[in-house]
């Protein structure tokens, strides 16, 4: 009786697992009817809760270790020894936590960088972010930043100026000040101000090609796209040589 | 089922006719089978059914125009290539934009002049409203949800779209373009122009 009963379990249990792949089958292939376009994701970041908490949860000390194999280009204190890479030291912990996982996916592309990201975890990827996050932004007077920062020219300086705190209305530029700080600040943008010029230059020209396309929502492509050459390099020379304005009422 | 009766064997000779009782626990059992197919089931298609929408419970709750803003760009009819102006199957034409801090996406869109445009606007982060110049008429984006409306553009030309809802310190330079055109130059224009004019 028992042995019976405990067969008809085993039975039912078959069967409605069988009810459902069935279901799930066809609902699969009813979904696959529709015709849509190639699918295109800029990146596997999504700044929900729980990747938030992630990405905030490294551990500055673990953090210290692992970024010695960052000295050689990014500094010891996340100031970097080569103008064409970019400076990390108090940089925002989920702008480095968001690029080594796009490193890590293939999102943005990078001979250096990818096998780099590769040989960290998740919880590694939060240490390091942790870490360059509380270096001071001022570099330590004995650190090695040997390269001088091009000093803007004075007449970009104007246009600088004018894209960082009012952007171009005409256009639908906005302000670079309202995402990047200091005015306001969006997850997962970079602060700009202790950036270096040439790597600047290099990634609104990326953006604008499409070489670099891990903004969320196609946010850096839609502006990057519209600014002219002289634009990008004012804005670049003005961040780099650390000119450019602070926080302020924006004025028209 | 040899075993299941070898009670009822040893007490009286073997009966090919089920009793009343066992009759009675088989049709149970069958029974609570269906119930417990029926309930995984069910808890299959609120998990599971609405591939678009985030979570099958949300769909459930907030029917079809529910979406994420967080994760707009991972999965659903606002992933980044599906943005813009696109010809349905039924030979309408459907505009999809995301307004975001600071910037309507894409920048730029194409759509015929004369013929009722669906838009399908939701916003990635707080309360945006689309303006169409020259017009009466707009568009709030409100985060979490699709806001869908159908407009008619009456003649050809450049529309200007900007933001009419306080959105932070870059609203006042929040704007797009449309851009209405005859109705057979649209059908001669590639998909990628049609999806972001601002690429041209």
């Amino acid at each position: 009786m028992l042995y019976g009963r405990g067969l008809r379990r085993v039975g039912s249990a078959i069967l409605t697992v069988a009810i459902v792949v069935i279901i799930s089958g066809s609902a699969l292939l009813l979904g696959s009817d529709v015709a849509e376009p190639p699918v295109r994701i800029p990146s596997n970041v999504a700044w929900t809760a729980t990747t938030i908490a992630q990405a905030s949860s490294g551990n500055p000390l673990r953090g210290l270790i692992i970024a010695r194999r960052c000295d050689r280009c990014h500094g010891r204190e996340g100031f970097s020894s080569s103008p064409a890479v970019p400076n990390l030291a108090a940089m925002d912990r989920l702008v480095v936590w968001k690029q080594l996982d796009d490193f890590r996916a293939g999102k943005r592309s990078s001979p250096v960088m990818q096998p780099i990201a590769n040989s960290l975890s998740a919880q590694d990827t939060a240490d390091v972010a942790a870490y360059y996050w509380m270096m001071p932004i001022a570099p330590d007077p004995f650190d090695d930043r040997a390269f001088p920062q091009p000093m803007p020219d004075p007449k970009h300086e104007a246009v600088a100026v004018r894209l960082i705190t009012a952007g171009d209305g005409s256009r639908g530029l906005p302000p670079c000040q309202a995402c990047h700080g200091p005015i306001g600040l969006v997850t997962g943008a970079p602060s700009l101000t202790t950036q270096n010029a040439p790597y600047l230059l290099e990634q609104i020209e990326a953006f604008a090609s499409g070489r670099r396309a891990n903004d969320i929502n196609l946010r850096m492509r839609s502006i990057a796209a519209q600014l002219t050459e002289e634009e990008r390099q004012a804005l670049s020379e003005s961040y780099g040589a650390g000119l450019a304005p602070s926080a302020g009422p924006p004025t028209r | 089922m040899p075993n299941s009766n070898s009670k009822i064997a040893l007490a009286a000779p073997a009966v090919e006719e089920p009793s009343a009782g066992e009759v009675k626990s088989s049709a149970r059992k069958m029974i609570r089978v269906a119930l417990i197919s029926i309930t995984l089931v069910c808890v299959w298609l609120t998990v599971r059914f609405p591939f678009q929408a985030e979570s099958g419970l949300e769909y459930l709750l907030n029917g079809p125009n529910s979406v994420n803003p967080q994760t707009l760009h991972l999965r659903g009819e606002f992933v980044e290539s599906n943005l813009g102006s696109t010809e349905d199957a039924g030979g309408g034409v459907t505009v999809r934009m995301i307004a975001e801090q600071y910037l309507f996406v894409p920048q730029c869109v194409v759509v015929p002049a004369g013929v009722p445009i669906r838009f399908r606007i939701t916003s990635a982060d707080v309360v945006h409203k689309l303006t169409i110049s020259g017009t009466e008429d707009q568009i709030k984006a409100v985060p979490g949800y699709v806001v869908e409306t159908r407009l008619q553009f009456a003649r050809a030309g450049v529309y200007e779209m900007p933001c009419h809802e306080f959105c932070g310190p870059g609203h006042y330079t929040m704007r797009s373009q449309l851009i209405a055109v005859p109705p057979e130059a649209f059908r001669n224009l590639g998909r990628e122009a049609r999806r972001d004019c601002a690429l041209r």
